[in-house]
């Protein structure tokens, strides 16, 4: 019996501690039962060999231990969607953020470019960390449902209850083919509008919402932004509050499924002004220092190898833009000719 | 040929589990309208038919009387504390509920069956 003591010693380490007594006892008295009826049909004691098979027809300990446990998974079939959905729209908004950190930060940061590698190489790290976190609030969230069924608040009565009324209209089929847009899609595009529009109007007071701990670089650092930021900053935000506002008005009015492309290069093509004007700054003046006269002969260099990155990133940027235009509003007239000899 | 039978001797074997796990339930709590302990549980539904794993059926037990469908109480049989299980009175009635419920399905796929194929 000593490989049986063996196995149950195994079995308990896994067992949850409060009931680990009272499940071995009952499991050492039904497996010595088994053992002693094999046993008799056998009319000798069992060989090391067959109590071998035996404990291996039982299981293994983990996995018997395992089936004693109350939750059986660490997010389960009722609340695994809304964890789905929200583990996507949280990793894919860090990724636009962290984007847009490293976007800003390092050419401040670091003049030579050199973080810029380490950094993007951080972001599956970042996201990574980012998910876990979702995961494990839903864990906590299963496992009290799991252990105070009463007292947890039910989240999956977001789907229990709801009004067949209350269900989209049907969604109407895209002239060029594609496939229509959901009213989820804008739904999520106006909620994501306004938060991006809260961060926006945050960033001038709280500056680490947009450079995250680099802000603290940004403090020490000679350097100071030049006013024409004010300028772009406001452009970005007016764009925005309009785009926003439009969104919101189809949204309210139903007719978010009606493709609007002309006004989304409308939108494309008054957005690259902002970057036009960055541009068009002196002397590409982007960045300046604090305290010039002490610190121009230090970091005048730098300063000019910031202030001329910054323009070519910026040149690049609106080259991308034009050309993403451009094929946007030939797209549109190749459409709008196929269906004008389709309906020939 | 070989991957494609394996592929199908597992989904036969996952809808197979998936289509015994419910009745594993259904045939315990019949069988405690008499009382057993674990092993001659599993024994008597073994002798009908009903093969069904300890590691399996063990914590089913526990679970069952968590949920107040059994009563347990440990006694002295052959000289060994056994724990012994019976139908709790909601166990009773669930029991007659589920039964009615496994009744009316086995009619209803034998009339599905029986239908003539178009």
């Amino acid at each position: 019996m000593e490989l049986l003591d063996r196995y149950l010693q195994a079995v308990r380490k896994y067992l949850p501690t409060r009931r680990q007594d009272d499940i071995i006892a009952e499991l050492r008295a039904n497996m010595e039962s088994q053992i002693e009826d094999r046993e008799s049909e056998l009319g000798r004691p069992l060989t090391r060999g067959e109590m071998e098979d035996l404990l291996r027809k039982m299981g293994s300990p983990v996995i018997v231990a395992s089936r004693y446990q109350p939750q059986q998974y660490l997010i389960g079939p009722s609340l695994f969607p809304l964890y789905l959905y929200v583990l996507r729209l949280v990793v894919l908004w860090t990724l636009i953020i962290y984007s847009i950190v490293i976007a800003v930060v390092l050419p401040f940061a670091s003049p030579d470019h050199s973080d810029i590698a380490a950094s993007l190489l951080r972001t599956p790290g970042v996201l990574i960390n980012v998910a876990a976190w979702v995961t494990l609030v839903f864990v906590a969230f299963e496992f009290f449902a799991a252990r105070y069924p009463g007292k947890c608040p039910p989240l999956t009565c977001l789907a229990d209850n709801w009004n067949p009324s209350s269900l989209p209209p049907l969604e109407k089929a895209d002239v060029t083919g594609r496939k229509p847009r959901s009213f989820t899609q804008a739904v999520a595009e106006v909620v994501v509008g306004f938060l991006m529009m809260a961060w926006l109007l945050l960033i001038p007071g709280h500056p680490f919402l947009l450079m995250g701990p680099g802000v603290v670089v940004l403090r020490v650092a000679p350097y100071q932004l030049a006013p024409v930021w004010w300028t772009f900053y406001w452009w970005i935000v007016g764009l925005n509050v309009l785009q926003l506002a439009w969104k919101t008005i189809d949204l309210a009015r139903g007719q978010w499924q009606q493709p609007a492309p002309i006004r989304q290069i409308i939108f494309k093509a008054v957005g690259v002004i902002p970057i036009a004007l960055l541009l068009s700054v002196r002397d590409h003046i982007y960045v300046v220092l604090k305290n010039p006269s002490a610190d121009q002969l230090r970091y005048g260099h730098n300063l000019d190898v910031i202030n001329n990155s910054i323009h070519l990133g910026f040149s690049v940027i609106c080259a991308i833009v034009v050309v993403q235009l451009a094929w946007e509003i030939g797209q549109i007239v190749w459409n709008a000719y196929r269906l004008r000899e389709a309906a020939k | 040929m070989g991957h494609s039978m394996t592929v199908a001797e597992n989904l036969f074997e996952s809808l197979r589990l998936e289509l015994r796990r419910g009745s594993l339930t259904l045939a315990v709590l019949a069988q405690l309208r008499q009382e057993h302990y674990g092993y001659t549980l599993r024994k008597d539904l073994a002798e009908r038919g009903l093969e069904i794993d300890e590691s399996t059926l063990y914590p089913l037990l526990r679970r069952l009387e968590t949920q107040g469908l059994l009563v347990s109480q440990w006694r002295e049989e052959d000289k060994r504390n056994k724990r012994f299980y019976r139908l709790s009175p909601e166990g009773e009635q669930i029991l007659i509920r589920l039964l009615d419920e496994w009744q009316a399905i086995n009619a209803s796929i034998n009339r599905i069956f029986e239908q003539p194929q178009s």
